[in-house]
């Protein structure tokens, strides 16, 4: 198995290859909203330093969401006709699940329980859900099982029900990653009881095709694969108009808006 | 390459059309599959950009595969990707650079990013086989309004375009306002049909003297008077007379402008692009007004007037064969000038 997985939600883009024995290959930008441009070199990066060819590729995998609309259609679109001319299925990793894999290790020996993925949208929303690190029988593999669903939270409310989580077991902590970091700092410092979260280091806080890679490998292994047109986008919300047209409030101004 | 034939694959995404088209020696349509948004944006009164970057990721593979398949082709035999890459609404454009990159990796096969304005005035190649440059051209569409002296094959000098709207805008917004509704501009030219188009007296802007610049802007102002004036009057309105005046308005100064400008410049053909080159009236004008003075008029067929991946083919093959680079680090340029 070789798997391709491209991540492009976020600031930063990054595409990754992974093998059936876990190794993995990367290669990222650290240029920001470069993903149109640079997207096809780190794809050749990451296979090259695979040392394979893309041939060799057995799957497509792409962070599909939440994050930035643009992000995740660049990464999304080139997934599916990638696949499509090579004739290889397709895997759709959340962009949050992943997120929480690529801090899990770093939460663990922080001690901490839960792990938070915040995506900034903006105005007091977020992207976000909260996992929890499971162990496999062997005490050796862990993932991250969701135990708050994946959904557009306002920042308050996803802070409180955290908190009611928190409560119930004593000592616990949290262990926040993402963009909405950087947004709601401050929000997160003065509503979280002190002592009982931390937040990642930049370094690791940001989207990364490599923890997509991982999650993709094990979706590989259990069968979930998709065929390149069903690869959809996650973008969590509907386009502002559609809301607008369904709420009956679709003003002439918003007919005529442009990008 | 199939049959001794060099192959191009045409994608265009810039703004409410999925399209993919296969062209044979930049010249021959051997596909031409175009998907339309517009029963979607229909329900919004006019293309929402959101929405339409959206639709052209459902789309865009299958629209590249049917291509391939009815020019009966397979990926390996194309020689050459062209795309749009601007100008155009930014999130559409940019499904179009990302499905075309993707696929000239995967399939090893040059990439060349394409002008969109270039490619409706390629249009004509794909019409008349036999035109080469030299050539004055006149593109009208729903952004554009402008003519542009053509010396080579994707050498484009813009001699005169709108300082305000654009020729099919005006035909959008007027129709908006006299009820007529969205897509306006195929819409008022039936209604002109049954019309008195000298039964208002719209103004004629021509500008400064020897100007090549349009200006549109005034017109929907101008309807929106007339209308207040005959409501207030309570005289009925002709909805097809205001069609017919308004639409005579805009297509007398543009025909009047481009043959201006062929006659300064020595050009013995006008080629037309663009949708609203499509217009009924404007074709009869400008056939009118350029043989009066011995100039030929050409326009591609209503279908290639649209927007559509064959005219990106035919001008990403010029454009190969004048020795441009292939880039797999294409961006999109929404802002994109001539
Ligand atoms: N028969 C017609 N008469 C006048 N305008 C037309 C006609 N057909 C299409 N149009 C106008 O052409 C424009 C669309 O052309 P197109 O080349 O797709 O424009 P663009 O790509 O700049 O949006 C619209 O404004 C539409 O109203
Ligand atoms: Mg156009």
């Amino acid at each position: 198995m070789k798997i391709l997985a491209i991540e492009t939600t976020g600031k930063y883009g990054s595409a990754s290859v992974i093998d059936e024995t876990g190794r993995v290959f990367s290669a990222d930008s650290r240029e920001e909203m470069n993903h149109l441009k640079g997207m096809i070199t780190l794809i050749d990066e990451a296979i090259r330093s695979a040392g394979i060819t893309k041939d060799e590729l057995t799957h497509v995998a792409a962070s599909v969401g939440p994050g930035s609309f643009t992000g995740i259609r660049i990464g999304v679109t080139t997934a599916r006709v990638m696949a499509q001319m090579l004739g290889i299925p397709c895997i759709g990793v959340s962009t949050l699940k992943a997120m929480a894999e690529g801090i899990l290790d770093e939460a663990i020996s922080k001690d901490a329980l839960y792990v938070v993925p915040v995506i900034n949208a903006r105005r007091h929303q977020t992207y976000a859900a909260v996992y929890e690190a499971e162990f496999t029988s062997d005490h050796e593999k862990q993932s991250a099982v969701n135990i708050m669903e994946e959904k557009q939270y306002m920042i308050e409310d996803l802070l409180e029900e955290l908190r009611t989580k928190l409560a119930e077991t004593d000592g616990a902590k949290a262990f926040f990653t993402g963009d909405g970091i950087d947004a709601y700092g401050d929000i997160i410092r003065s509503a979280m009881p002190e002592g009982s979260y931390l937040f990642a280091d930049e370094e690791i806080r940001y989207q990364h095709s490599e923890p997509v890679a991982r999650v993709a490998l094990r979706m590989a292994e259990g069968g979930k694969t998709l065929g390149y047109d069903e690869l959809m986008p996650e973008y969590m919300r509907l386009a502002e108009a559609e809301q607008r047209l369904k709420a009956g409030t679709l003003s002439d101004r918003i007919k005529r808006a442009s990008v | 390459m199939k049959n001794g034939h060099f192959l191009t694959l045409g994608i265009e995404t810039s703004c409410d059309e999925t399209a993919a088209s296969v062209v044979a020696d930049g010249r021959f349509v051997m596909s031409n599959v175009i998907s339309s948004q517009i029963d979607i944006h229909t329900a919004y009164g006019g293309v929402v950009p959101e929405i339409a970057s959206r639709k052209h990721l459902e789309r865009v593979n299958d629209v590249i595969g049917k291509a391939l398949d009815d020019a009966g082709v397979s990926a390996k035999d194309i020689d050459l990707i062209g795309v749009t890459y601007g100008p155009g609404l930014v999130g559409a454009l940019l499904i179009g650079v990302a499905a075309a990159k993707a696929m000239a990796y995967a399939c090893d096969i040059p990439l060349v990013g394409v002008n969109h304005m270039h490619g409706h005035i390629a249009a004509n190649y794909l019409e008349h086989h036999e035109l080469e440059p030299p050539f004055m051209a006149l593109i009208v569409s729903g952004g554009h309004t402008e003519i542009v002296n053509v010396p080579e094959y994707n050498k484009c000098e813009k001699l005169g375009g709108t300082r305000d709207d654009a020729a099919g805008e005006a035909f959008d917004k007027v129709a908006r306002v006299i009820g007529l509704g969205y897509p306006g501009g195929p819409k008022i030219d039936r209604a002109a049909k049954e019309g008195d188009k000298d039964s208002i007296a719209f103004k004629r802007v021509y500008l400064e003297h020897g100007s090549l610049d349009f200006s549109f802007s005034g017109l929907k102002t101008q309807a929106l008077n007339y209308l207040n004036q005959q409501r207030q009057a309570g005289r009925e309105i002709n909805v097809n007379d205001v069609a017919a005046s308004f639409q005579e308005a805009v297509v007398e100064v543009i025909a009047d402008k481009a043959v201006m400008a062929a006659e300064k410049y020595g050009q013995k053909r006008i080629v037309m692009a663009g949708g609203v080159a499509s217009n009924s009236r404007l074709r009869a004008l400008m056939e009118e007004k350029a043989g009066a003075k011995g100039i030929d008029v050409l326009k591609p067929s209503p279908v290639l007037c649209t927007d559509n991946g064959a005219m990106i083919a035919s001008a990403a093959y010029y454009a190969f064969r004048a020795g441009e680079k292939p880039d797999l680090e294409l961006d999109a340029i929404p802002g994109l000038e001539f």
